[in-house]
């Protein structure tokens, strides 16, 4: 491409405590251009995008927008300078009409002095401005009453509206069915023909590689790749995003024995559908999936904290029922949640009461009374074992950094004695050094003989820590792979069956491409039947 | 990669100079609050040399620990998280009943006394079931048995006060022990001892904590979240029945318009003494302290002739001065 940039970063840098999020990155987009913007959890994309959006600001580099340098400060200088994101939570005023939402702000006014709002210019305008985009909506419509598709269209008819010559995505298609995506797609064709630059970030390949004009790789916060789209393939980029070694994961061989959690064919009230699975003694189980694919959702079944709704739930052979989360840790189920702070931790209780949260019961004694002598054992016993950094045992949790929180949680789960273990995205938000001291440790319990259930949605840590991977997609397990024989793309292609079935479905089916008058009508049903988390 | 820093406070904490611990100690929110009270008793000791007189510290004492009573139930719901309103009115329910069954229906004192206490668990167990299972929060169905058994009371009195008590149920509010202490200091010392023991030392306390804390965290680390969180809303309006009990002991009828307003006291008392409305934090001896603020606050305003329509103001002034401070912490931690 021989044409001015639109925008041209050159050498950003960013770091965070613990972590260097981005390293020397230049990043461009032309007008009228699509660019996909891929990388692995963790590799730098939603930095740069939170930067360009005024989210954060850079340590280092500089940005020319329109051939000048700027410097974006907060989220609202972007929006001036003319660069918008799209979220995937959208930034709409739910109980207004769509057009009040266009104009929010700067309504056209009827009546100056008293300071009317001309509702039927400011109407007429926003069907006009989305009509432009080749989108329908009509302007009164509550934007409630919207898919979150034609949300989307809204927010970027909104963005285009004001001036917006760079259009950021954040994952917009992962809330959408494939009918959307389309639409969403000829919309970005309608953008591109305005000059306007879009850059587009989604896990989802087959997708990017459909609609984009060019791609710009990361990883580990460096930049690895740029492809145009003509010598683009799915293995390409694929073998971009991961192309390392994956010393990060020190699993060693552990004797796997017998089965310790069963489940057959089990159902629940939270999106989980037929899911058959065992995790054995000594054995690490992932399982892998795209977010909303209802791995979380396994996990909560198992613990109690959501309805089973059909099949049977096997601990050591025998068939157990779980109705609560107190079932659950008797039953020697541990869970490290995937949100700590939500999930995992009482944030403002010291480090011996989160750790000594789960077995309270077990160390009290007469009339309730909790032992504080065996109380204080157990926690110096954990905080010395797995090296957390902290003060003393009475430091207030909230206080501590990210990674050793979450070895708070883990030895809050390890003081109870599990024989399973359930992490959700263990390493999550945590530093390297964390992460690897994490890893190492899930090692070490499995040749204990402890079972573990690993959801993560990073490949690496999946292929690197798994003896075995169970792959799920809306709801239900769709690949099973064994550990010599793991693959990221097969395992990719199993957690993508379902989207690329539903697609063939709907080739045949009759959409007016620009035919958006009752989208909330007829994308309602799909919806329903998306992804949740 | 992070060096294992895993010491104990213990080496430490002996080796506090005097110096240290005493700036510890003013370090400490609740006796600050103590030199508080204790400055105002010597306020009203300078202007009004009475207010130290053995009578006016009878009833000083006497107020004071039926205040605690209340303010350490209330205290329960405020530690899960939520709050109770009812308080007064049950209050004002607890009193007639008890005289109701006493006097109406002619039953022992004993039993009136049961009966009263088992009404308080119903109440308590139906908030607490709405708060647990419909996720409402404990502020809209309080205040729904707030109205309701104020209009219970009238109608079960048509508004005329229960009067006749007996002496041996008056005792409760009137008495004394050694001719010295005021019965109701005993009962809230009971009150106070067992709220203690429960919060400060036993697994349930613990829970009751966590689940203030963070009620999802607690939930997924096996707590039977929903039994602490009916237990705290019980243990609130049977604290509320038994204040109304004595209150009706001491004036030696049931009235109907007894309790009005005391929760804005019980919930001041609470707050003062350092339980976070956000939930989780605070313990029975700052509630102690918050109750006995309050006690010589009141006692003071009546011992100084100040005109009783300025009392709610003051006393929601403080509430809104430990309000102020409560959240001021709290976005300083954040």
């Amino acid at each position: 491409m021989d044409k001015q940039p639109l925008l041209r970063m050159e050498s950003i840098s960013k770091r965070f405590p613990g972590v260097q999020a981005l390293e020397d990155v230049d990043f461009e987009v032309y007008p009228g251009e699509v660019l996909g913007f891929l990388g692995e959890n963790g590799a730098g994309k939603s930095t740069l995008v939170k930067i360009l959006s005024g989210v954060y600001t850079k340590d280092q580099g500089t940005i020319w927008f329109k051939g000048q340098t700027v410097e974006i400060h907060s989220p609202h200088a972007a929006q001036n300078a003319g660069i918008t994101t799209i979220y995937q939570e959208l930034a709409l005023v739910p109980y207004l009409s769509v057009a009040e939402n266009i104009f929010l702000n700067r309504e056209p006014r009827l009546f100056r002095p008293l300071g009317m709002v001309d509702f039927r210019l400011m109407k007429r305008q926003a069907e006009e401005i989305m009509a432009d985009l080749g989108v329908e909506i009509p302007g009164d419509k509550l934007v409630k009453e919207l898919t979150v598709a034609a949300q989307q269209m809204v927010e970027i008819a909104k963005a285009i509206s004001r001036n917006a010559s760079l259009i950021l995505m954040d994952e917009p298609t992962s809330a959408l069915s494939s009918r959307e995506v389309d639409a969403l797609f000829s919309l970005m064709g309608r953008l591109k023909e305005k000059g306007v630059g879009v850059v587009f970030i989604s896990h989802r390949l087959e997708e990017v590689l459909e609609v984009v004009d060019r791609i710009i790789v990361m990883r580990d916060g460096h930049r690895v790749g740029d492809l145009s789209r003509a010598e683009a393939t799915k293995a390409k980029i694929i073998q971009m995003m991961v192309g390392r070694e994956v010393s990060l994961f020190p699993k060693e061989e552990a004797t796997i024995g017998e089965p310790i959690l069963e489940l057959r064919n089990l159902s629940g009230s939270n999106g989980v559908r037929d899911v058959s699975l065992t995790v054995h003694k000594g054995e690490i189980v992932g399982l892998a999936g795209l977010v909303g694919a209802g791995r979380t959702e396994v996990a909560r079944l198992i613990c109690g904290a959501d309805r089973v709704t059909g099949g049977s739930l096997l601990i050591d052979g025998t068939e157990v029922q779980i109705h609560h989360t107190g079932d659950a840790v008797d039953q020697g189920i541990g869970w490290v949640p995937e949100d700590r702070k939500q999930h995992g931790l009482v944030l403002g209780m010291d480090v011996k009461s989160n750790i000594s949260l789960a077995i309270l019961k077990r160390i009290s004694g007469f009339a309730g009374a909790i032992d504080a002598g065996k109380e204080r054992d157990v926690a110096l016993h954990y905080v010395d074992a797995l090296s957390i950094a902290t003060p003393d045992i009475a430091q207030t949790v909230s206080n501590l950094s990210g990674g050793n929180q979450q070895k708070v949680v883990l030895a809050k789960w390890l003081s109870s004695k599990p024989k399973l273990l359930i992490m959700d995205e263990p390493t999550r938000g945590i530093d390297v050094g964390a992460k690897a001291e994490v890893h190492a440790l899930m090692s070490h319990l499995a040749q204990e003989g402890m079972g573990i259930l690993m959801i993560s949605s990073e490949m690496p840590e999946i292929i690197g820590m798994s003896d075995r991977v169970m792959v799920m997609c809306q709801g239900r397990i769709t690949g099973e792979f064994a550990r010599p024989n793991l693959s990221q793309e097969e395992i990719m292609t199993a957690a993508t069956r379902f989207l690329r079935l539903e697609a063939l479905d709907e080739t045949g089916a009759e959409v007016a491409p620009t035919g958006f008058e009752h989208m909330g009508e007829q994308m309602a049903v799909h919806l329903a039947n998306e992804d949740r988390d | 990669m992070q060096k294992t820093t895993a010491q104990t406070g213990a080496g430490g904490a002996q080796s506090k100079t005097s110096g240290e611990r005493l700036r510890a100690l003013f370090g400490q929110p609740e006796f600050i609050l103590f030199l508080v009270v204790i400055l105002l008793i010597v306020l009203g000791g300078i202007k009004n040399p009475r207010s130290l007189g053995v009578e006016n510290l009878k009833i000083m004492t006497r107020d004071t620990a039926i205040l605690a009573i209340a303010a350490i139930g209330v205290s329960f719901t405020i530690l899960t998280g939520g709050i109770d309103l009812s308080v007064g009115s049950i209050i004002g329910l607890a009193g007639v009943m008890s005289a109701y069954f006493m006097i109406n229906w002619g039953l022992p004192i004993w039993l009136s006394i049961t009966l009263t206490l088992l009404i308080g668990l119903g109440i308590g167990i139906y908030h607490g079931l709405f708060v647990t299972k419909l996720k409402m929060h404990g502020f809209l169905i309080t205040l729904v048995t707030m109205g309701l058994a104020r209009g219970f009371i009238l109608v079960i009195t048509n508004a005329f006060p229960i009067t006749g008590l007996a002496r041996a149920f008056t005792a409760m509010g009137q008495g004394y022990v050694f001719n010295l202490i005021p019965i109701p200091v005993l009962i809230a010392a009971g009150v106070a001892g067992i709220a203690f023991f429960v919060l400060r030392y036993t697994y349930i306390g613990r829970q009751i904590y966590a689940a203030g804390g963070n009620v999802e965290a607690a939930r997924f680390s096996g707590v039977n979240v929903d039994a602490r969180i009916i237990l705290c809303y019980v243990v609130s309006v049977l604290c509320a029945s038994i204040v109304g009990m004595i209150q009706a002991a001491r004036m030696s009828l049931g009235h109907p318009g007894a309790g009005e307003g005391y929760e804005l006291l019980a919930i001041t008392a609470a707050i003062l003494g350092g339980v976070s409305f956000s939930g989780g934090q605070g313990g029975v001896i700052g509630i102690l302290v918050g109750a006995l603020l309050i006690g010589v606050l009141q006692n003071l305003l009546v011992m100084l002739n100040i005109n009783p329509y300025w009392h709610k103001i003051v006393i929601s002034l403080v509430l809104l001065a430990a309000i102020t401070f409560d959240y001021a912490r709290r976005r300083r931690r954040v």
